[in-house]
């Protein structure tokens, strides 16, 4: 089954995430900042991630920004998490630094474990 | 010139040399003899003469040949030449070459005394039209030296000041405009403009005043980053300087520092954004948990601990509500609505929404349409605050309308405006509702809606972004019909 990465610096709800993507069969690894992400990215190729924008380190944008830059993980679909509602459909286009992001989706925190589910379906089934 | 006239006589003939001495020394005027063109020639090496009396027929250097030389160098002395008895021809052929008149021998005291003072009168006006010349011509520059009260209130200004010329170098500025600049010297005149102010824009602009692309005097202003280190923010406005006449001489342009007021902007943003995130990261979490609990992830759950936890949940969401409220309230209140405006392309932006939401689309089984309308004109907008709006309209349509519904956005001009309608399929909204549903807080109540969380701003802030970029934007609806809802947005001004 796939691999997924998860990104979040909130182990609880990182727990409570993992919870719900195990109970589908889906095998969870979990890095709680930006650059302890890169580093499990690099070691066991995920087939995708779902990233919290809020991060200390290194932050959700930034992480996305560098994987879209570089050819050989741009193509790993990267799910992201905000708990800024609103701003996120302008933050996925614009970063603080006003650069585009290419993430193939957002979900606003906290998200319906159904919703989540579906959602990481759709990207995957792409 | 004015004060001695100086006349030089050339001639072989020393009767006439004497005789002319005579009747122009009686004027006041000084003469000066030479009794051949050499020795004329000579003369003109040392001294400045007004007027020349030239004999033509002369032996040695012929008077052509001297006047040819004259000529050359000092154009400015006007050649009288006296020519042989009765021979117009080579008098003639003499002003062709430069010569101003001629008199011819024999000529009396008062006839030479006429020809002469008319030559005289001739380099007066000359005179007078040169200096009425550069009066009318006179340089920004030199009025930029003349020490007045005006430059002194200038200099005193907090407000930098540059005035530049035509071509765009600096002729006159205060201290504080060079201090804002972060330039050190205090005298910036004789600089390009671009050397102090590197803004490619705003240079072109100014230059653009210069070949009247402004038919009425206008001023325009645009926001400047000084510095790496230190940024300094600066906003320039800058309008074209006019002579009496209505010509234009050149551009002032008023420096103006608000480097505070975008600081203050900034700490608002990060204040909001800080808030934002630590209110809600921790909700978050809990939520996450008690979902998690609640749909049995963590063990079975009996019906009376669902219903405990499904309570938990929906307080709060309440509270999740109020935060939102909060945060979006505070954004309308601070009037963060339009940051920096841009050319948009509408048909790019709706595209970009439209993908933003496909998936959720496809999750809810409702098709997403963009009907891209023809040569849509460019609208000045603030790019990420119009993402909200549609994001918002968009949202909406996904909101209240059911599975197997579609949403519509479509693109045209009417009148001097771009039209943006949202449609959907969806339960719509009843007329009772429809006046109020811009309305702050304002949530539609009723079985349909009971399901939908949301702070009822959603459309109360897309209205206010839409209202300052000058738009409009209306609703109409047909109950489990459908609801469309029109933006009009001003055409980017040609």
């Amino acid at each position: 089954m796939a691999k997924i990465l998860l990104v979040d610096d909130d182990p609880d709800f990182c727990e409570a995430t993992k919870i719900i993507l195990e109970s589908k069969s889906y095998e969870v690894s979990i890095a709680y900042d930006g650059i302890e992400g890169w580093e499990k990215v690099k070691a066991d190729r995920p087939d995708l991630i779902v990233l919290d924008v809020m991060m200390p380190k290194k932050d959700g944008y930034e992480m996305c920004k560098e994987l879209k830059a570089d050819q050989e993980y741009a193509d790993i679909p990267v799910l992201l998490l905000t708990a800024v509602a609103e701003n996120v459909p302008t933050t996925r286009y614009t970063t603080r630094m006003g650069m585009e992001i290419e993430a193939e989706d957002y979900i606003d925190k906290p998200v319906e474990p159904r919703e989540l589910v579906k959602r990481i379906e759709v990207i995957l089934s792409k | 010139m004015f004060q001695e006239t100086n006349i030089l006589v050339v001639d072989d003939e020393q009767v006439m040399r004497d005789g002319c001495k005579r009747i122009l020394s009686k004027r006041g005027w000084r003469v000066t003899l030479a009794r051949d063109g050499q020795q004329g020639l000579d003369g003109l090496k040392n001294n400045h003469f007004d007027i020349i009396l030239l004999d033509l027929m002369m032996p040695g250097l012929s008077g052509m040949e001297v006047l040819k030389e004259v000529k050359r160098i000092d154009p400015e002395v006007l050649i009288i030449v006296i020519t042989g008895y009765a021979t117009v021809e080579s008098a003639v052929e003499a002003m062709k070459i430069g010569a101003y008149d001629f008199i011819s021998k024999p000529f009396s005291p008062d006839q030479l005394t006429i020809v002469v003072n008319r030559a005289l009168e001739k380099k007066r006006l000359e005179q007078e039209a040169e200096l009425l010349r550069r009066e009318r011509e006179k340089s920004l520059q030199d009025i930029a030296m003349e020490k007045s009260k005006i430059r002194t209130i200038v200099n005193c200004m907090a407000g930098g000041v540059i005035v530049t010329d035509r071509e765009s170098q600096i002729v006159l500025n205060n201290p504080a405009a060079a201090r804002m600049l972060g330039i050190h010297d205090t005298h910036l005149a004789g600089r390009p403009l671009s050397q102090c102010i590197k803004d490619e824009v705003l240079n072109q602009l100014i230059g653009e005043i210069f070949t009247c692309r402004y038919s009425e005097p206008s001023i325009l202003s645009r926001e400047l980053v000084i510095g790496e280190s230190h940024i300094t923010h600066l906003r320039a406005h800058a309008g074209p300087v006019r002579s009496d006449e209505g010509e234009i001489l050149g551009a002032v342009i008023v420096l103006e520092d608000i480097s505070y007021l975008k600081e203050l902007d900034r700490m608002k943003s990060n204040l909001v954004a800080m808030v934002s995130h630590e209110l809600r990261a921790p909700l978050a979490a809990i939520e996450q948990q008690l979902m998690v609990v609640r749909d049995g992830f963590a063990g079975e759950v009996t019906e009376k601990q669902w219903h405990i936890l499904e309570r938990i949940k929906e307080r709060s969401d309440g509270l999740m509500a109020m935060i939102k409220n909060l945060l979006d309230l505070s954004k309308i209140e601070t009037g963060q609505t339009v940051h920096k405006k841009e050319l948009i392309n509408l048909n790019d932006l709706l595209r970009k929404v439209l993908d933003l939401f496909s998936s959720q689309a496809t999750v809810k089984k409702i098709t997403l349409r963009l009907e891209e309308g023809r040569n849509i004109p460019l609208v000045e907008a603030d790019q990420s605050t119009m993402e909200v709006v549609f994001n918002n309209l968009l949202s909406n349509g996904l909101q209240y309308t059911s599975e197997g519904g579609s949403i519509e956005l479509k693109t045209s001009v009417e009148g001097d405006y771009v039209k943006i309608d949202v449609s959907d399929t969806g339960i719509g909204i009843d007329p009772e509702d429809l006046p109020k549903i811009f309305d702050r807080f304002y949530r539609v109540r009723s079985e349909k809606t009971r399901h939908v969380v949301g702070a009822g701003l959603g459309l109360a802030v897309t209205k206010a972004i839409i209202e300052a970029h000058a738009g409009s934007i209306e609703v109409t609806s047909e109950v489990d019909k459908g609801t469309t809802f029109s933006v009009l947005l001003p055409k980017q001004v040609e």
